[in-house]
């Protein structure tokens, strides 16, 4: 015991203590921050030329300079085309943009209506979908120019004041399908960049550099060493995944604006699930590049070597970004890696599911002690530690 | 006389990968390291392995430190075998070679602490013989300067330090001169002496006549893998010069004159 926690703590001291090193660490997500903040910037707004699908209601032909202006280019089409219902799922869907309802001979009303009076204000409505970008763009300009007609006209009508749901896109939702298409695949291939920075460097590296051999002829255990350093290079590991964390949600805003962005739907368990699911994700990570590492000889021949493993989290993230929700067989939660990648989908998507998880964590545990069993031998086999 | 090591019949092959065997200009797929060598240390003396390159020395010493098993024989040390007891092996000896490397980043004086320890020796022992080593050496006015940063005679009487941090009975040291300085060179000879003269046993490899000359008690000839000879200085060299003795027997066992 004594002994891993003197590994553990020489591990610790080599990576954070190093300030080139914890430069290292951090770096990627200092550079992830400022690239996504860039790309968000520079996300053509939309294009110049687009046209914009608008239904409108009672139409009136005082309103009808709305339609034309220099920014966005509109195809109007009257309500009765079409019904109110195909519209309105036709915007959720994204294929139409926006649809205007202005009651009936509103006009007239506007005129006749009394501000200091306690009725209710000729009403405007508007629905949109927050989730589509064209959707929000066209509600903006036409929110905004009736908001300022109304005020030269002193409030004499009021803009979706009623009780329906305008915004199309509900705030969970949308929240969740970019999260769930996105993060999930994210957050692995943070973690195994995170880890193969530092457990090839630890592992492979004090094999090349020969300092292991050290370490090696003194009294401890092959196991205490096995776990003393798979304990600390996940520790650090997490706190690299951590930076690429804390700046993929840092840039979020930048490259999600226009969309009503939030992370308040996720519970305090959820949060919690996550952080469950990273640690043992991470120590997966760090026991098989740990493997990886033991039997290269340098630190080079095992970032090549972990370029497999790589594609395959590459492949199982990806995998996520065409699904909407977790897998459903209890099975397949046995499968590491694929178990955490559906369990981040399941955190995500707000389908979480407690036994998945719990089968989820109990699973990669043993995978992680049988491992660290591993890796103790493989310290022990000098063909592996001392080949030439 | 109490013998401190003893290797019976120490037999150590390793597998050739293609590039090894292209290197070495053999077809051979095994290669014999050592052949049913063997040979005693007693407590107090300075043991030489005398040999050419390739001849199988610190294959011994490495299975001697537990870094790599013997296929056949056994070595005991202090009366522990190294394949049943390994662990106990460890506690008892210092093991040096240029194989065995510190971490740049560290400090001499943090390595001095971790891998004391390691080894478990406590806290007060500890201090005062880091404060011995350190003096001894000079290391106190680099004990906080990374190990990257020291020179390379420097680095070498770090290295010596750490493998003394557990007062080791026997120590194991592979060509203990090779790449120091004139200056550093004497520094460790003597210093080896001086470890003899406290009680504890050394054994050496090294390929150089005077060094064996100065400091051994007792000489192992090794050639390809064989001890040709083993017994103590004096009886070796005889009347010659131990160069002209060591070329008798290495033209003996290769049957040609050189
Ligand atoms: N890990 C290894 N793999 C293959 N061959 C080795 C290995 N270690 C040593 N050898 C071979 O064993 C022989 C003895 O090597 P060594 O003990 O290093 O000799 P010495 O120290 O006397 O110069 C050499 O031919 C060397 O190439
Ligand atoms: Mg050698």
């Amino acid at each position: 015991m004594k002994n891993i926690l003197a590994i553990f703590k020489k591990e610790l001291k080599r990576f954070f203590s190093d300030r080139r090193m914890l430069f290292m660490l951090i770096m990627p997500g200092i550079i992830i921050f400022f690239v996504y903040s860039l790309i968000g910037n520079f996300i053509p707004q939309t294009d110049p030329d687009f046209t914009y699908i608008v239904y409108v209601e009672n139409d009136p032909v005082e309103f009808s300079s709305f339609h034309t202006n220099e920014l966005y280019k509109t195809e109007i089409h009257s309500i009765s085309e079409s019904d109110r219902e195909t519209v309105l799922a036709a915007i959720k869907e994204g294929e139409v943009h926006l649809f205007i309802s202005y009651e009936n001979d509103i006009i007239n009303k506007i005129a006749s209506y009394d501000t200091s009076s306690a009725l209710p204000a000729p009403q405007i409505e508007i629905y949109y979908n927050s989730s589509s970008m064209e959707s929000s763009n066209i509600y903006a300009y036409y929110s905004g120019i009736l908001n300022a007609y109304e005020s030269t006209i002193s409030n004499k009508f009021d803009i979706n004041a009623g009780l329906a749901q305008y915004d199309l896109a509900t705030q969970e939702d949308m929240t969740a399908r970019v999260l769930t298409s996105m993060l999930p695949y994210m957050m692995m291939i943070f973690l195994f960049s995170g880890c193969m920075a530092v457990v090839t460097e630890s592992i492979a590296g004090e094999k090349e550099r020969g300092t292991i051999a050290s370490l090696l002829i003194t009294p401890i255990k092959r196991s205490e060493l096995a776990i003393g350093k798979i304990l600390a290079l996940s520790v650090t590991s997490l706190v690299s995944a951590g930076s690429s964390f804390i700046g993929l949600l840092a840039s979020l805003p930048q490259l999600l604006k226009g969309m009503n962005f939030t992370l308040d739907i996720y519970t305090p368990g959820a949060y919690f699930a996550l952080l469950a699911v990273l640690i043992v994700t991470v120590l997966i990570f760090t026991v098989l590049l740990s493997m990886v590492s033991a039997i290269s000889k340098s630190v080079k021949e095992a970032t090549s070597y972990g370029v497999p493993l790589m594609l395959i989290v590459v492949v199982l993230g990806l995998s996520t970004l065409m699904s909407t929700g977790s897998a459903k067989s209890f099975w397949l939660y046995l499968i590491p890696l694929y178990n955490s990648i559906q369990c981040l989908v399941g955190i995500f998507s707000l389908t979480f599911n407690p036994i998945h998880f719990v089968v989820t964590i109990i699973s990669n545990l043993a995978f992680v002690f049988g491992g660290v069993f591993v890796l103790a031998k493989m310290f022990n086999n000098e063909k592996i530690m001392f080949s030439r | 006389m109490k013998e401190i090591l003893k290797i019976e019949n120490l037999r150590k092959t390793f597998n050739l990968s293609i590039k090894q065997r292209k290197l070495e200009g053999t077809t051979e797929k095994r290669k014999i390291a050592v052949d049913g060598l063997s040979l005693s240390a007693y407590e107090g003396e300075i043991y030489g392995l005398l040999g050419p390159n390739g001849a199988g020395k610190t294959t011994t010493l490495r299975v001697i430190s537990t870094l790599i098993k013997a296929d056949e024989g056994d070595v005991f040390v202090d009366g522990f075998s190294v394949k049943e007891n390994p662990d106990e092996v460890r506690k008892i000896i210092g093991f040096l070679t240029s194989e065995l490397k510190m971490e740049g980043f560290f400090t001499p004086n943090y390595l001095f602490d971790f891998f004391s320890e390691l080894h478990k020796v406590p806290e007060n022992i500890k201090k005062t013989r880091k404060e011995l080593l350190f003096k001894k050496f000079g290391i106190d006015k680099f004990a906080e300067v990374k190990v990257a940063d020291l020179s390379t005679g420097m680095k070498q009487k770090v290295s010596l330090a750490i493998a003394l941090v557990n007062d080791p009975k026997i120590i194991v040291f592979d060509e203990p001169t090779s790449g120091l300085d004139v200056i550093t060179a004497k520094v460790v000879t003597d210093f080896l002496v001086s470890l003899k003269q406290e009680g504890r046993t050394i054994i050496i490899s090294t390929h150089i006549f005077s060094l064996v000359e100065k400091v051994c008690d007792r000489v192992g000839i090794i050639i390809d893998g064989k001890m040709k000879a083993s017994d103590t200085l004096k009886n070796i060299m005889g009347e010659k010069s131990l160069e002209d003795a060591f070329f008798d027997i290495y033209e003996a066992s290769e049957g040609k004159k050189l």
